[in-house]
Order: C-alpha cells, then sequence, then structure tokens
C-alpha cells in the first residue's frame, strides 16, 4: 500500500501518467459498451414484444369488439400535435383498430395533467367519431382522491362509472366540459377534468384525421 | 485461499446485511414479498460474482486514482445487463422490483466488495466470495420477505403464485395481519428481529465454547 502511495505523489501531474489514466478509463468504458451492446441486441426483440402485447392489452379495454386487431403505430402528424395541444395533451401514439378486417376507428395514448402529475391514458374511438372506451395507462393522483377516477368509481347520480360515462360521447356534441356534460368524482375535480381533456385532446386528434 | 472460511464469513459472520449492514435501502423497500426478496437476491448474486471476477481480473492494471470510476464503470455494465434481460425474459419480476434493479448500481454490498476484497484478492477467491456474500444477502431477504409477507398480507408468494398472482392466501382473515410490516418500518423491526438473533446464537455457541475450556 505504501509503495503505491509514493508512485501516486511523484507521478501526479505527469503528463504520461493522466494519459495512461484516461486510456485505462476509456478503454474499459468502450469494453462495457460493448457488452450492453450485445446485451442489447439479445434483449430488444423480446423487450419489444412485452412493450406491444401490454399496450394491445390496454387498446383491447378500450375497443368495443375484444377481438379487434390493430395496425403499427401510426406517425404522428403537426395536425394531430396541433389538435391535442388546444386541450393542453400530448399524444403519444396513435394505432387504427381494425374489427373483422374493417376499419373499426383508432386507438389514441394521450397524455394530460390531473391533480398530482401526468396522467396517460388509452382512448377508443370509433369511426363516428365516438368514444368507445377510456382506461388508465399510468397517473400518480392522489391514492383514496383522484385515484377513484383512475379505479373507474361509479359516479354518485347515475352509477355509470366514471371512464365509462365517456363511452358514446363524440366530437360533434362538442368540448367535454366537467359540470354540463360530463359529471366528476366529489373530491376529485382536478382528476376528472384532466382525464376529461384527454378525452378531448383524442377526439380532436381523431377529427383531425379526418 | 479457504473457502470454507470464506462460506461461513458471508453467510454468518460477516453477512453482508446482519453484519456489515450494507445495501439497507434495497432490504427494507423490497422485502414485501417471496418472490421480491428471491428475484432481488439473485439480482445481486450475480452481479456481484461477475463484478467481483471483472474487477480482480483488472485488479493488477487499475490506476489507484481512478480505481472508484472504473469499478462503478465495471459494476453499472453488468447491472444494466442484469435489467435489460429481466425485461426481456422476467417482466413480471422486473414490474414489482421497479428502479430498485437499476439501483444496485449505487448499492454499497457490490462496491464494499470490490473495495474489501476484489481488488486484492486473486479471481478464483473473488469469484467465490461474491457467490458467498450474494448467498448471504439472498437468505436473509428471503427470511425476511417469507416473515413480513405472511405476518403482513397472509400470503405467500405473491406476484406469482396464486390466484391472479395474489399468492396463496394461509392467514384469510384481514383482521389478523399486522399491516404494518409491509411498510419500511416494519422491515427495521424485522431486520432488528433478526440481527438481535444471530447475534444471540454467536452468542451461545462462543459461551458454550468458552465454558467447555
Amino acid at each position: 500500500m505504501s509503495g503505491q502511495v509514493k508512485t501516486k505523489e511523484k507521478a501526479v501531474m505527469d503528463p504520461k501518467y493522466l494519459l495512461t489514466l484516461t486510456l485505462k478509463l476509456l478503454i474499459t468504458c468502450v469494453i462495457v459498451a460493448g457488452l450492453l451492446g450485445w446485451v442489447n441486441s439479445i434483449t430488444e426483440g423480446p423487450i419489444t414484444d412485452i412493450t406491444k402485447a401490454n399496450t394491445e392489452t390496454a387498446m383491447k379495454a378500450v375497443v368495443a369488439d375484444p377481438a379487434s386487431t390493430f395496425s403499427d403505430k401510426l406517425n404522428i402528424t403537426d395536425d394531430m400535435v396541433a389538435a391535442a395541444a388546444q386541450y393542453k395533451t400530448t399524444v403519444s401514439e396513435i394505432y387504427e383498430v381494425q374489427s373483422g378486417g374493417a376499419p373499426a376507428g383508432y386507438a389514441v395514448k394521450v397524455s394530460a395533467s390531473g391533480s398530482q402529475g401526468t396522467i396517460v391514458m388509452m382512448v377508443g374511438v370509433d369511426t363516428e367519431q365516438a368514444v368507445t372506451g377510456v382506461s388508465i395507462v399510468t397517473n400518480s393522483e392522489t391514492s383514496g382522491i383522484g385515484s377513484k377516477v383512475m379505479g373507474n368509481e361509479p359516479l354518485a347520480n347515475s352509477g355509470v362509472g366514471v371512464l365509462d360515462q365517456f363511452i358514446g360521447m363524440s366530437h360533434a356534441d362538442g368540448d367535454l366540459v366537467v359540470g354540463s356534460n360530463v359529471d366528476a368524482i366529489t373530491g376529485a375535480t382536478v382528476s376528472s377534468k384532466g382525464v376529461t381533456s384527454g378525452v378531448n385532446g383524442a377526439l380532436a386528434v381523431v377529427a383531425a384525421i379526418g | 485461499m479457504n473457502f470454507s472460511k470464506q462460506m461461513k464469513e458471508g453467510l454468518v459472520t460477516n453477512n453482508p446485511v446482519l453484519v456489515q449492514l450494507l445495501g439497507m435501502c434495497s432490504t427494507m423497500a423490497i422485502t414485501t414479498s417471496f418472490f421480491n426478496g428471491l428475484g432481488m437476491g439473485v439480482s445481486v448474486l450475480i452481479i456481484l460474482t461477475l463484478s467481483n471476477v471483472a474487477i480482480s481480473a483488472i485488479r493488477k492494471i487499475v490506476p489507484n486514482k481512478i480505481r472508484i470510476a472504473m469499478y462503478i464503470v465495471v459494476i453499472a455494465g453488468f447491472v444494466t445487463c442484469v435489467d435489460l434481460l429481466l425485461k426481456a425474459f422476467v417482466p413480471a419480476l422486473s414490474n414489482s422490483l421497479g428502479v430498485f434493479i437499476p439501483l444496485i448500481v449505487v448499492n454499497c454490498i457490490i462496491l464494499g466488495r470490490a473495495e474489501s476484497f476484489a481488488s486484492k484478492e486473486s479471481v478464483g477467491a473473488s469469484a467465490f466470495d461474491g457467490i458467498c456474500q450474494g448467498l448471504g444477502y439472498t437468505i436473509v431477504l428471503v427470511i425476511m420477505s417469507v416473515v413480513r409477507e405472511f405476518l403482513g398480507a397472509g400470503t405467500f408468494g405473491a406476484g406469482l403464485l396464486g390466484v391472479d398472482g395474489k399468492g396463496i392466501a394461509i392467514i384469510t382473515n384481514s383482521n389478523f395481519h399486522i399491516g404494518v410490516l409491509t411498510m419500511p418500518v416494519g422491515g427495521f423491526m424485522v431486520l432488528g428481529t433478526l440481527i438481535a438473533a444471530m447475534q444471540w446464537a454467536l452468542n451461545r455457541t462462543k459461551k458454550a465454547a468458552k465454558e467447555e475450556k
């Protein structure tokens, strides 16, 4: 140990020593990066499949026909981004839904802001531009309050699930607004509004496709 | 090299969790169900063994000044590999362990063993040290998770076994569940009890040996 300390002190400002340090660290990084690249090449396929399967499960929950099939991710155009932005939402993914070989609408993944952060949700929209279902992908709403909205809790006045109430509403009805045509869970107005703006955004995106 | 001594150190007398008190964060956070504990333990075991071997192999060319940086690069590489492999082939486990797999990079057991053992000893001894210390960590994690899961939620094997992966219900009446044990504070209680029990057992054997003399 004492020998090591001596070499260290002597060599501190020696450019050759500094160069060796840099080179050794660089080589280690290159080798590790190579290893990671190799592992990534093995795992990339399965990981993509799993993500796709998860997305399909989320999409199947929001379409009318559970036997629907889904296209690959569609390209998101500037029009779609602008349409979603009107409602302060962002569209991240959009898929075409096919039921029995015929086009049956779209599944749109949108993010809207809730009371505690971003709510990511999947919204199914049919060819008539009416909502076929809403499901929450990720959220960080307050447990016991906003989480009631995320958990599709029944509304006090109608008994319909707070997410299920959107089914059948369409872009033609105009904007969905909490308090007029959308009901909120008591105490969780902000979370309900978040979901509503997400649905508005998704409908606008589908309308932008035409 | 003394394999049986190393084994005894890793499992009992120098156990990474019970004696060195390393890796507390992951120990508290993930020991809520049997498969979480086992999965985390095995992940650490694999990463620890691989990083011990790699660090021991390069110990003579690593300049003293940048050794920590090099160790971290090597450890982070292995952790990312394990993380990717888990995501690809055991997605359920990857979901339930979440951020704690990437956090193994800064788990002090790995860096601690790199500093105190692998950087000084031969490749073979370091590999064996990784296995022993990893086993010691895994065993403690498994004991803790079984106790916490059983007393806290009344189940065994939540996440993979049972209906909807909710585990095999042993205590079905929720009035008998000790909810606090599923929280980190319960983790400290179980860990404290384990440490006390082990010290008691160790001292008893020591005393017995003394009295015989």
